[in-house]
């Protein structure tokens, strides 16, 4: 993406909470939205002489998301305190990984919207211990402390400056989103600060070299990610157009004002003081373990989405649509797998009908619908047996009931009609009442051919096959 | 050397007076002058895999502490919450 | 005599043979704190009904025949760094002044288990950092050899107080030789445990990588029951060893023939006083008299290492104790001006000068443009004393050397010093740096009767040798020697 003969480039620093059932160094409770500071130990509130103890799904989780990112994985590995001060950082230190992280050079294909794919480095993926919650209130002088979230797992997936703007960088953060979904290591939840992001972005013409670059923090959804690119490319190029520099510095994003302010510049920028956890010993996971990970990773949703296209023939955008949503893709596949052999129609009642309901808040499983009515369903229409609107009848019933279909077909007489006498004779009747049309379809109108269908449909009450109604009358008019 | 006591303190969170400025430079330049005759020594700060950590299973353990006990020692609580004069980032 | 004067080990066999009950002996131990310690100020908390209570629970255990452990009904002191629930844990810092914990380090969990009686918390340098106990907020124990002098530090209180019989035995811990120092200023026996033997779960650290909880007593058996009690691995200690403890106790032994001491030169010279070096000397040639042999070594790195454990232990503890800072426990000032005027003022309202001078100094090391000069290279150098002693163990069982290199020093001699204070670590820090086992016991006395101490240091785990060796010691040299207070 180029803006006003710059290019934009834009590096990521995703940070995703874990759905581990503890925290990453004790042994409480890992949830979301509970009553403030009940799920805290000492160890957790850092409490004096309290150690912590490493959390073996964190590691393994964390090289799941490696593989899937095509890292290699420092199977030996330390882990390194960062040092600052914050109310809700309780040992006023954050574990983290500094010099070895546990997966590091790897790299995403993201496939943009026409289907061409990009490819983005993956600089390193570490693991570390989220902060607590500060909660603010107009109506109270101080700041209240929650500290709930302290030691909740992250890992921290940081790209390389490999973006060109922000299209790519949404379609990367999709992506790794929808990794993460896939191989269930994170709920990916925006509104609960599940997934959070901080971007680099800097400008340059092209052929020269990359511009300085600034960092945006408190990029909490992936529309304010774009929203804020955009903005932070813009103000960089007026900077450089107005014959300026830009300062090495981290922003804030505003994504309410849609602005992005100075929080400290490179010269005030924070001292870590990183040094080896000391309370930890050397992460060695056995190389039989990583392969193992490695071997058990399911197919990775751009995989999926590329296997769709390419043996279901159904479009890129509708692979994409089904794969967006594991529950979705996973009863595709399970359609598939109980003997429907029309993918492309089961891919349209996935993004219709089923979308339709989901999107309602209800799950698939919560209903009464199973892979085997869905497959034989969708055989009944690819038969002709039943028509599409027919077929939506019936699926609004076995949503909600476990009833037998041809049941449903019989009782609600919703057999299509494809005996040819039977249609010979609605078609007889149907040409006799609108000469006119006849007329001016023999004279050239073509859509009035449409008309007679529809006539015909009519008179059937939907139960006659339109192919078929369209061979017969065309037959009649000889055109 | 000379080492930037305020620079450090303030990096510490420790406030020092300019009455204990001269004291704390003193005896901090003693320290590091003594420590400054460690010899180089050519060589790598590696981790140590003979040094392994046995991880923890991921499992719910232990009683728990309700929130009343576990906040005892907080200097200010309010509704369930350790106060803090207004911090904003 | 009275109860509180005897050993731990004879007690033991005491209250198990129902001859006195653990109240009795409680009641001993309180008088005695009564009379004395007004003079040497060992305790900065002694929970008198708690100690009661515990005690009569210990006999109600023992006369049903609920608990095995030796060291049942045993009054214990535990330094104050040791995290007890519902018992003040202070550091002998304001900043702790009120904190109450609401959980147990694993080693008081242990002997509760084994039903000891917590006599109270003692006394020590602020967060364990100093070698005079001094640096206490709260006030100044005082050796009862001389009540003008120094009982050492940091674990000043716990080496006082079992040396004047306010504690039969006691929990100390040693980061850069707080157990073994004291200990030889005090005329006792402490033991620094390997690096990982005894957990740190509830020890408010210090230097995370260096500390040891450790036992102190008035001979050698009674610190191999408490050590025998205290280690074993603990999954709440990541760094805690995970290997089987056989028991020292049981396997105690002064057959020393064979045994090969190696004596390093670097220990005898330079900063050593020449009566404690010729003390240490001549207990060596006591022990040659028993079986062992004197081998002659060097271990050329030492004359860096405090240099070295200087850099690790306050690059450590400048992090460790950045906790402290008035949000969720502990001091915080008053009326503040926004946050960061909490933070500045908590921390340097409720620590004392040493305690900001170290955290100042670990800030220093680990601060951009620092890192490599001075913490690398100080873990480099630990990396290559480690591996002198390495080295030397291949060729010797032991090395012994003098703990501290002079008796107690007169309070307030060295305060204003920081340098001249450092120095009485020189014989200890090495220790730590390699993660070894060590033990003090007393070799000797000054002119005016101060105690002198001989250590003695081990390989890795080998905590056996190391006491053993210090039973034959003390048969030959003579057992613990009662301060006239």
């Amino acid at each position: 993406m180029m803006i006003k003969g710059y290019e934009v480039v834009v590096g990521l620093e995703v940070h995703a909470e874990l759905n581990t059932k503890t925290k990453i160094y004790c042994s409480c409770k890992n949830s979301f939205g509970l009553e403030v500071n009940t799920q805290v130990c000492p160890i957790c509130l850092g409490m004096p002489g309290t150690l912590p103890t490493l959390n073996e799904k964190v590691v393994e989780y964390a090289i799941k998301m490696g593989h899937a990112l095509n890292c290699s994985i420092n199977r030996i590995c330390k882990q390194d305190r960062k040092n600052y001060f914050y109310p809700d950082l309780p040992k006023s230190y954050q574990i983290s990984q500094a010099d070895i992280p546990l997966c590091q050079n790897g790299y995403l294909d993201v496939i943009m919207d026409e289907g061409e794919v990009k490819r983005i480095g993956i600089e390193r993926i570490h693991i570390e211990e989220d902060a607590g919650k500060l909660l603010h209130s107009d109506k109270f002088d101080g700041s209240l402390v929650d500290f709930n979230r302290c030691g909740v797992p992250l890992i921290e997936i940081v790209s390389k400056p490999d973006m060109r703007g922000s299209d790519e960088a949404k379609a990367y953060l999709e992506t790794v989103r929808s990794i993460l979904k896939y191989i269930d290591i994170s709920d990916c939840k925006m509104q609960e600060g599940s997934i959070r992001c901080d971007v680099n972005v800097s400008v340059h013409k092209p052929g020269e070299p990359f511009g300085t670059r600034c960092e945006m923090k408190n990029v909490n959804s992936f529309s304010a990610a774009v929203r804020g690119i955009d903005y932070e490319a813009n103000r960089q190029i007026e900077v450089l157009e107005a014959g300026g520099t830009v300062v090495q510095e981290t922003r804030r994003w505003d994504d309410q004002k849609g602005v992005s302010v100075s929080m400290r510049t490179k010269e005030d920028a924070q001292d870590y003081r990183y040094f080896p956890e000391p309370d930890l010993l050397t992460i060695v996971v056995p190389q039989e373990k990583v392969d193992e990970l490695k071997r058990t990773l399911p197919e990775l949703p751009n995989a999926k989405i590329m296997r769709y296209v390419k043996d279901y023939g159904i479009s890129h955008y509708d692979a994409a649509m089904i794969v967006d949503v594991v529950e979705k893709s996973a009863f595709f596949e399970k359609c598939l797998e109980a003997g429907c052999k029309s993918p492309k129609i089961l891919s349209n009642w996935i993004l219709g009908e089923i979308s339709k309901f989901m999107n309602e808040g209800a799950a698939i499983e919560d209903t009464k619908l199973t892979p085997e009515k869905m497959a034989e369903l969708i055989g009944l229409i690819d038969g002709g047996k039943i028509s599409t609107a027919a077929a939506k009848t019936v699926f609004d019933i076995i949503v909600k009931e476990d009833r037998d279909i041809n049941e449903i077909i019989e009782e609600k007489g919703l057999a299509q009609v494809s005996d040819e006498s039977a249609l010979e004779k609605i078609a007889d009747e149907v040409l006799a009442a609108n000469e006119k049309s006849v007329s001016d379809y023999l004279g050239g109108k073509t859509n009035a051919l449409g008309y007679l269908v529809g006539q015909c449909m009519k008179a059937s009450k939907g139960k006659a096959n339109p192919g078929a109604m369209k061979e017969i009358i065309l037959k009649k008019i000889g055109g | 050397m000379n080492i930037d006591i305020k620079h450090i303190a303030k990096l510490s969170r420790l406030r020092i007076d300019d009455s204990e400025l001269a004291g704390y430079e003193k005896e901090m330049n003693d320290i590091i002058a003594m420590v400054e005759s460690m010899p180089d020594i050519k060589d790598e700060l590696t981790v140590d895999p003979q040094n392994v950590m046995a991880l923890r299973p991921d499992e719910e353990i232990g009683e728990k502490i309700p929130r009343d006990e576990i906040l005892k020692n907080a200097p200010k609580v309010v509704a369930g919450c350790v106060v803090v004069p207004k911090t904003v980032d | 005599m009275k109860l509180y004067e005897y050993n731990a080990f004879e007690l033991s066999e005491m209250i198990k043979s129902k001859k006195i009950s653990s109240k009795e002996l409680t009641e001993s131990v309180l008088e005695r704190k009564d009379e004395v310690d007004g003079k040497v100020e060992a305790y900065l908390n002694f929970d008198r009904e708690g100690a009661l209570a515990a005690a009569e629970r210990a006999d109600r255990l023992i006369s049903a025949g609920g608990v095995k452990s030796r060291l049942a009904g045993i009054p214990i002191g535990i330094k104050d760094n040791i995290s007890t629930a519902g018992i003040a844990t202070t550091c002998a810092s304001k900043m702790l002044e009120n904190y109450v914990p609401v959980f147990n380090a694993t080693v008081i969990d242990k002997l509760s288990a084994a039903g000891c009686v917590i006599s109270g918390k003692l006394n020590m340098d602020e967060f364990a950092m100093g070698s005079s106990t001094e640096n206490s907020y709260f006030k100044t124990t005082k050796n009862p050899f001389d009540l003008s002098c120094v009982p050492g530090g940091s674990s000043g209180g716990s080496a006082a107080a079992v040396s004047c019989g306010e504690a039969v035995i006691a929990l100390g811990s040693d980061t850069g030789g707080s157990i073994r120092q004291p200990a030889s200023l005090c005329g006792v026996v402490g033991l620094k445990p390997t690096y990982g033997s005894v957990s740190r779960y509830g020890l408010v650290a210090f230097a995370s990588s260096l500390d040891q909880i450790g036992p102190i007593g008035r001979c050698v058996k009674d610190v191999a029951l408490l050590q025998d009690e205290i280690q074993g691995h603990d999954k709440m200690d990541a760094t805690s060893a995970d290997r089987s403890y056989a028991s020292l106790y049981d396997n105690l032994s002064e057959d020393i023939s064979g045994l090969k001491i190696g004596i390093p030169s670097e220990y005898y010279g330079k900063g050593v006083k020449p009566e404690v070096a010729e003390a240490v000397t001549s207990a060596v040639k006591e022990l040659e008299k028993r079986g062992a042999k004197a081998v002659p070594i060097s271990l050329p790195s030492t004359e860096y290492a405090l240099s070295a454990y200087y850099i690790i232990a306050c690059a450590e503890a400048s992090s460790n104790l950045a906790r402290f800072d008035g949000v969720k426990y502990g001091y915080r000032a008053k009326d503040c001006d926004g946050l960061i005027d909490m933070y500045e003022r908590t921390r340097s309202e409720g620590f004392g000068r040493e305690v900001k001078r170290r955290i100042m100094l670990g800030t220093f090391v680990l601060s951009s443009g620092y890192f490599d000069a001075y913490y690398k290279k100080a873990k480099l150098l630990q990396k290559r004393i480690a591996k002198e002693f390495e080295d030397a163990f291949k060729t010797v069982d032991v090395i012994v050397t003098p703990t501290s290199p002079s008796e107690a020093f007169k309070i307030g001699e060295r305060i204003s010093d920081p340098l001249a204070m450092y120095a009485a670590d020189i014989c200890t820090v090495t220790v730590n740096i390699a993660g070894l086992p060590a033990l003090s016991i007393p070799c000797g006395y000054s002119s005016s009767g101060l105690p002198y101490g001989m250590q003695i240091i081990g390989r890795k785990f080998d905590e056996q040798t190391v006491l053993n060796l210090a039973l034959a010691h003390e048969n030959a040299f003579g057992g613990f020697r009662r301060p006239k207070l």
